[in-house]
């Protein structure tokens, strides 16, 4: 990914005008903003947005994706621009691996332990080594993806429960809930998790693969880029969880943060600024990486995971998802 | 590369500039714009800005940090501290 252009993140509602071949950001109470269109890479709107055509042929000539985000952070699309990286051969060979129980099942396997190994190590490493070992018994006795989701929905069941303890009670989960999420926390993760799939999806457009053809979800299901959710569930933990339960120890996330209604739950403008500053200095937090054997940021993993995926429709290498190594 | 940039250009020709500018760079104040600008970029800049400035008299300076450095900066009276890439 290039390192110079950087995401804009709009979490106050916003009307986006060309100017000049450059973005101009209007605001209420603000005086306008200028985006230099060079540097960004992506946008990811959590808030109203209002957009024209003159605006996006100009995404479009620069490439530039936008993410929208719902009313309640859950993700509700894309403009991507017309030209893509997806290659015939890439994609072909991605179709045929997936529709291929024989390749598909290990891939899905692995990314549902990762996911799983990933949750523990945020969570907690002892609540859950049973459901752990429960877990990797049944995905190896598994034979359909649906198994395989039947026996990551349990696993998740009990990571949930688990992850209420680590909560003060007012952010508890309560079970999972979403469209509308029920209670603070939920509203939380719902919010991260959208978040992600939008930076996923960037990283999966800049390789040749199809972002509709998946291993561990059904493929092209209601036409959503299913691989994207099949990414997400591995940094999913990374995100969603690990900053909902350090916010919460940090005392930062307060009942100012959120909109709370009888059964319902959004974050407040003030907590959607808070989650976004969050998840993007998270996203440029760096690791040592083993095999590179240099930094890199949680950004780049992700676009990492893609390339290797890539690798794995175009050489046949194995597929090995992220997983916590530190 | 972390750059700044600093123009000094004859008044009919600083629209041109502070718009050309913008689509690379944040601007500041008045005449000085900052950011990260890839080597192309830089070169997409100055190539632009050449073709509107009037070389015998118009003077743009441009400093650059070595990559993965920036300046420690401070700015004395109204702050101007908002993260810029959250809106």
């Amino acid at each position: 990914m290039p390192a110079t252009s950087r995401t804009y993140w709009l979490t106050t509602p916003c009307r986006l005008r060309r100017q000049d071949d450059s973005i101009r950001v209007e605001r209420d109470g603000h005086p306008p903003t200028f985006l230099p269109i060079e540097d960004v890479r992506d946008i990811i709107a959590a808030a109203e947005v209002d957009l024209n055509t003159s605006m996006m042929s100009l995404l479009n000539k620069h490439r530039i994706q936008i993410h929208i985000l719902g009313y309640y952070g859950d993700y509700a699309g894309s403009f991507l621009p017309a030209e893509t990286a997806v290659s015939g051969t890439v994609a072909l060979n991605q179709m045929r691996l997936a529709s291929d129980d024989e390749h598909a099942l290990p891939i899905a396997r692995a990314l549902i332990d990762n996911a799983a190994f990933n949750i523990r190590w945020v969570i907690d490493r002892k609540l859950l080594t049973r459901s752990y070992g429960v877990l990797k018994e049944s995905i190896a006795e598994a034979t359909t993806r649906e198994q395989l989701m039947a026996a990551e929905g349990n696993f998740r069941r009990n990571a949930w429960e688990a992850l209420d303890t680590k909560l003060p009670d007012w952010l508890q989960l309560d079970g999972r809930s979403r469209r509308p999420p029920r209670n603070a926390g939920n509203a939380v993760i719902s919010y991260i998790n959208g978040i992600l799939y939008a930076r996923i999806l960037s990283a999966l457009r800049l390789t040749p693969l199809h972002t509709g053809i998946a291993f561990l979800h059904a493929t092209m299901q209601r036409h959503r880029h299913s691989l994207a959710l099949d990414l997400a569930e591995v940094f999913k933990p990374l995100f969603a969880e690990r900053i909902l339960i350090r916010l919460a120890n940090r005392r930062q996330l307060k009942p100012q943060h959120f909109d709370i209604n009888t059964n319902q739950a959004m974050l407040s403008e003030s907590g959607r600024k808070l989650i976004v500053q969050t998840v993007r200095d998270d996203l440029a937090e760096t690791v040592k990486h083993r095999t590179l054997g240099r930094n890199v940021s949680y950004d780049e993993l992700i676009y990492l995971d893609a390339l290797a995926l890539t690798r794995t429709c175009l050489e046949g290498s194995t597929y090995a998802p992220f997983r916590v190594w530190w | 590369m972390y750059t700044i940039l600093v123009y000094d250009t004859a008044t009919e020709r600083n629209a041109a500039v502070l718009r050309t500018c913008r689509k690379y760079l944040r601007h500041q104040q008045r005449s000085v714009f900052e950011g990260e600008l890839s080597t192309a970029q830089m070169h997409r800049l100055r190539t632009e800005l050449e073709q509107r400035i009037d070389r015998a008299y118009d003077h743009i300076l441009v400093y650059t940090f070595p990559p993965g450095t920036d300046p420690r900066r401070q700015s004395w009276g109204r702050p101007d501290d908002q993260p810029h890439d959250i809106l």
